[in-house]
Formats: structure tokens, sequence, C-alpha cells
């Protein structure tokens, strides 16, 4: 069991989520758009800036809903720190932090643990908006609650592998670096529960991604192309 | 148009969701709106329909996902296996309520201005009336209108002897307004503008047409334009019943007179919604090959006017606060919104603007064909239109300019609704009321307040 979800799931889980955004992504690009969407006023700049700009600061949330958006960027910023962070569960570059003089170690701990407590937080409001405002409880389902509490499961085993007991990071290091190489033979398996939680669940969400509507991470620049094209 | 009796039973559950499925084979725009939606709500924030009263099926999403949760259910995996788990849900046949709540969209694309991802709305909203047009549930009150405007190219359904009575008289005004002959060209070939207002400018709030003949006089290019007295309305409800066959139907007969007519231009009136299917529909997208003319907007050729000084206005005139409503297809949709700014403040003495305006402005709540709907005239008054009225009150002023003859219906209901303190109008009409000839603006006292 531990062989077939520790050695063989992962590359599934890495399959599906790239044949499964690859498969999105043609099917969008493929499928005809006759006639212009232009909305006004376009952006003064080019499109791919203005695109990018909506990617990275969310404006058009910010004119419309100053809260939602503190809340939203700050989940998503978060999430994409914590992206960058996890790099370096899988591989170190230690010759870059001796370059910048940083001690790699101390500075993900501090940083890593500050932006796993502020997501926590953002998550779990962004779960109290849904269901304490009216008009975004009326179009919360089931996967828009799933996906929240996905992640927030995620970020909780995360946050207590940092924050609990000890939790030898090495061990871990060495299965992912084996699990890259295909080095299966003597291969140690991570004990630890709370990382075989963690573990599996973002799994869960990466296969997940694909096929629900966190895909707008990709979708944006699709959608936002048809309305800021001339 | 769609058909004439209403399809039912099972013949009717299985269109609906084939007409849902075909969503895959594109548009783009509309299969991406099927798979992208946070579902944050701030379509619902910024909707004008929402905002007036905020019922579950009048959030955006909830009646976008009347087409959603079923494309879901039929075409994609997620939805498939996991069914209301992943928000699918079939068509229960009721296609009723889909022309309920898709005649309550107005078609404004507000939500796409604020949407994170500009997720559009009204695209949906229009496939939701052309599934419901193809079944023979458009509304009477719209069928009625595409039905006019097919058999007699407007969509009052005047005879060109009407519209020529109509002509005569605003001559007449001139007349005496300014104690000269300004004329109004009709049916004249080989000239350059070939003019296409929306018929409520000939027939209804005539002084729009006034203030564009007066341009064209004192620019002394009176023999340059004309209108055609068989196509003098550019509006075309296909648009609004989501029927793309009737709006090219209706649209041909303007490109072919104005071919006719032997034009560099046509002239598009204060109408939107017929600016945008000319410009960004038909020019845009070659519905009719190349063509021997380009489609320009009158607001933008009085205002290049303005701007090189050519035009001298008596303010006196229009001494009343006056501010601007952006309508939804000129601005949103077509960019233009500085244009009728400079025309109002070259020619009224207060303009005042009115909070957010532009791109971000609030839908006079009749927008999407809804204004010619008196069925729903309740949800028009009460409902869609609560932020505009605040909006308007704030501003203080006494006259409304509007470029659309749909969004002045619906403000002239409103006035009479609410008793509202202001008149509704043109943006030419009140250059018609200030603009300079010989040196001197028309001598008239007895504005009516409206028309
Ligand atoms: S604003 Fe856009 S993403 Fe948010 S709920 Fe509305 S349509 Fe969906
Ligand atoms: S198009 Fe306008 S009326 Fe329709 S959902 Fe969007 S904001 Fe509301």
């Amino acid at each position: 069991m531990d062989v077939f979800v520790f050695k063989i799931v992962p590359f599934f889980t890495i399959l599906i989520f790239i044949l499964g955004i690859s498969y999105r992504f043609y099917t969008w690009k493929k499928t005809p758009q006759p006639g212009a969407m232009t909305l006004f006023p376009v952006p003064h700049e080019s499109t791919s800036l203005s695109i990018i700009k909506e990617v990275v600061f969310f404006p058009s949330l910010f004119r419309s809903d100053k809260t939602l958006w503190g809340f939203s960027w700050i989940f998503h910023a978060a999430l994409a720190l914590i992206f960058i962070g996890h790099v370096r569960v899988f591989t170190d570059f230690p010759a870059l932090w001796k370059a910048l003089s940083i001690d790699a170690d101390v500075m993900s701990a501090v940083s890593g643990g500050i932006v796993g407590i502020i997501i926590m937080i953002a998550a779990i409001l962004l779960l109290f908006r849904r269901f304490g405002s009216k008009r975004v409880r009326e179009i919360s389902g089931f996967p828009d609650y799933f996906a929240l509490l996905l992640i927030l499961a995620i970020v909780v085993t995360g946050n207590l592998m940092r924050f609990g007991e000890h939790f030898d990071l090495q061990i871990t290091r060495e299965y992912f670096s084996q699990l890259f190489t295909l080095s299966f033979a003597g291969m140690e398996i991570p004990q630890n529960p709370t990382f075989r939680l963690h573990f599996l669940l973002a799994q869960l969400l990466i296969i997940y991604i694909p096929f629900s509507k966190m895909l707008h991470f990709g979708g944006i620049f699709f959608t936002q192309t048809l309305i800021k094209r001339t | 148009m769609g058909n004439k009796d209403k399809v039912t039973g099972e013949g009717l559950r299985k269109s609906v969701i084939d007409s849902i499925k075909a969503i895959d084979k594109g548009p783009k725009v509309l299969k991406l709106y099927m798979d992208m939606c946070a579902r944050c709500g701030t379509c619902a924030e910024v909707c004008p329909v929402y905002y007036g009263e905020p019922t579950e099926l009048r959030n955006p999403v909830v009646r976008s996902d009347l087409i959603r949760s079923v494309f879901k259910k039929h075409s994609t995996i997620s939805g498939k296996i996991l069914g209301a788990l992943a928000g699918a849900k079939d068509f229960d046949g009721d296609l009723q309520k889909f022309v309920d709540a898709f005649y309550e969209c107005t078609g404004c694309r507000r939500c796409a201005t604020f949407c994170p991802f500009g997720i559009d709305n009204s695209v949906i909203t229009r496939k939701g009336r052309a599934i419901a047009d193809s079944l023979g549930y458009t509304p009477e009150t719209m069928k009625n209108v595409v039905k006019t405007s097919l058999e007699t190219c407007n969509t009052d359904g005047a005879s060109p002897e009407a519209f020529k009575a109509a002509i005569d008289f605003l001559e007449e005004e001139m007349k005496d307004e300014h104690g000269i002959d300004i004329k109004i060209p009709v049916d004249v070939v080989g000239t350059d503008y070939f003019y296409v207002p929306p018929s409520g400018d000939v027939l209804v709030n005539p002084e729009a047409t006034t203030g564009i003949a007066k341009v064209f006089y004192v620019l002394g290019m009176q023999d340059k334009w004309t209108m055609s007295s068989k196509c003098f309305d550019g509006a075309n409800y296909g648009l609004f019943t989501g029927n793309d066959a009737d709006m090219k139907a209706d649209n041909k007969p303007y490109v072919d007179e104005a071919k006719r007519l032997g034009v560099k231009y046509m002239f598009m009136g204060e109408c939107g919604h017929a600016y945008r299917i000319m410009k960004m529909m038909m020019e845009k997208g070659k519905w009719w090959g190349e063509l021997p003319f380009k489609v320009i907007n009158c607001m933008e050729w009085t205002a290049d006017r303005i701007k090189e000084g050519k035009l001298q206005f008596d303010k006196s005139k229009n001494p009343m606060p006056v501010t601007y409503h952006d309508p939804c297809n000129f601005g949103r949709s077509c960019g233009i919104v500085e244009a009728p700014r400079i025309i109002l403040k070259a020619s009224c003495q207060d303009f005042r603007e009115m909070y957010p305006n532009r791109g971000e402005n609030w839908c006079c709540g009749g927008g999407g064909g809804l204004s010619a709907m008196d069925d729903i005239r309740e949800f028009r008054m009460k409902v869609s239109s609560v932020k505009k009225m605040e909006q308007i009150s704030d501003t203080g002023a006494e006259y409304l300019a509007t470029a659309c003859s749909n969004c002045k219906r619906q403000f002239m209901q409103l006035i009479e609704t609410h008793n509202a303190a202001f008149a509704i109008g043109g943006v030419h009409d009140m250059l018609s009321r200030a603009i300079l000839i010989n040196g001197k603006a028309a001598e008239r006292v007895d504005w009516e307040a409206g028309g």
C-alpha cells in the first residue's frame, strides 16, 4: 500500500494535472470566437501588460469590492509565496543563499511561518464570507466550500509541521529527490503522519484543479484577452 | 424570427439541452464563461438589477447558472461524474423560468467591468434569450418589435410618408427658430453622409435631428448629407432577442441603402446599440464583406468640429444644470464617452457629472431591449433603475442628456412614475438650442420638457 501510494500515485497526480490542464487550455484555444467582445475603456498600455497587471494586482476587483480584494489578494499572494517556498523542499540552491549571504533555513522558517499563518487567516475569512454574505451564499455550492476547506486542511497540516512537534525536513527532501530521480531502491518513505496527510491532500488538490473552478488561474488570461482586445 | 408556436414537452427539453451542449463548439467567450467563474459575488455587487432588489434569481451568477449547470451536466467530465457535487444540474423543462430570468438582465455589461476575470454575464443572457427565441418563447412585446422592424425597416412601423411629414415639420420648426431655411435632405443620391438615427429622434424627441441639421448648415454642408425615407431607424432588436439571423436581416437593408445612396459615411445617430451593431459587429465582423463606406458616429463627428472651433454657442440658452447618462452600449461597448461631454460642455452653462460615469456608469434599467417591454414596466420602474435614479438626483440636474432612444423611453416613464424633477433629451438637443447660426441662437421659449 505504502509503495503504491508514495511511489506510484505522485506520478499519476502530475500526469493528470498536466494532461488535464493542457486539455482545457487546448479546448479554449481552439474554440472559435467570431466577433470582438471589447469592453471599454480599453487599457492604454498593451493588452498583455494590462492582463499581467490584472493577474498580479486584481485592479478590477479593487475598484468594486475593497474588502474582498484585501482577503483574496493576500490569499493568492500567500499561495504564490508558498508555491515558491516549496521548491526548496524538492531542491535547494545553497550557492544562491551563499551568494546572497542568507541563512536559508532561518529565512524560510520565519517567512514560511508567517505566510502559513496569514493564508490560514485569509482562507478562514473567505470561508466566513461565503456564508456570511447573502449574495455570496446564494452562489456558493459544494465545490466552493470544498475547494476552500481542502486548501485550509493543507495549510493547517503544513503549519502543524512547522509549529508542531519536531519535523525532520531532511528525510522528506531525500524522499522527493529519490522520487524525482526514480531511485526507488533504498527509498525511505517518510512516516510522519502529518506529512503524509499533507502530501495526500496536496495531491488531491493538484488532481482537482483542472476539473474545477480553480482553473481560473489559467483561464483569466483567456477571458481578459477577450474583453481587452480591440 | 424564432418559432411562431411554443415548443413543449420532450422536444423542448431536448432542444434546450442540445443548444446548451453546442456551447462546447463555441463561441469561445461562452465556453470560457461556462468553465470560469470563481463565484466571488462581485458581479452581484455591481449589477443594477440585484442592487434594486436582491432576490436570488437576480444574482447574475444564479441566472447564468441556469445555463451553466446544464452545460456542466452534459458537457464536462466533472459534471458527468460528480453531478450536483460539481455544480451540475439537468434542465428541468421549465423554459419560462429562463425567459423571466433572462429578460430581467439589462445586458449592461457592468458585471464584466468589475469581475476579476471580466466575465460578461450579458453574453450568457443573450444565449438564454436565443434559446427561448428558437423555441417560440420570446415575450410577445419583443417579438412584435422585431416583426415590425423586419417588415417596415423601423421599430415604430412608420411609413415613408409619415417620416416625410415628420421631416417637413422639423424643417418648419427650424424656420420658426432661426428664420431661415435649414434643410433635412431625404433620399438624395451621391452625398457624403447617410444619417441613421433611431426613429425616436425623428418621431419622438426630434431635437437631436434638428441639431444635426443645424451643424451641417453652419458648416456649409447642407448638400453633403441625406436621410432615407426607407431606412431611418438604426434600432435592431435582433441583438436583444439573441437571434443573429434576425439581427442581420434587420441590418442588411441599411447597408444596401447606404450603397444605393453612394455615400462615404454611414453617419450613426444617438443610438447606442445601433452604433454598436453597425460599428463593432457589422463593420468589424465584415458581415457583408468590404464596404464602400465607413461607419462613424454623429457625436464624435460634431465634437471634432467643436474642437476645430467651427461651431459657436450661446450657452445662456441652456442655463439649467445638465448631466449626461452614458448609455451602456455607447460607453462600455463602443468607448464613446468624451464626445457627448464635449458637445454638452460647449452648449450648456452648468454641466455636471454623475458618479460613477463613463465605462463604470450604472445602466438606466431599460437596457437589453427591456425598455420597450411595458409588460415589465413595474420591474423597470422599481427594481432595475433604483441606483440610476439615486445617481441622477445626487447631481441636482434639471436636464438629463443621453444618447439612446431606449434609455430615453425608460427615463420618460421613470419621470412619470416617480414625479421626478428633471427633463430628458438627447445630446444634440442641447446643441440645437444653443448653436449660433449667423450669430444667433434659436428664438424659442416653449421647450417641451422631455418631448
Ligand atoms: S464577478 Fe465574475 S468570477 Fe465573480 S461571481 Fe461574478 S462572474 Fe463569477
Ligand atoms: S449585464 Fe448588467 S444587468 Fe446583466 S447581470 Fe451583468 S450587471 Fe446585471
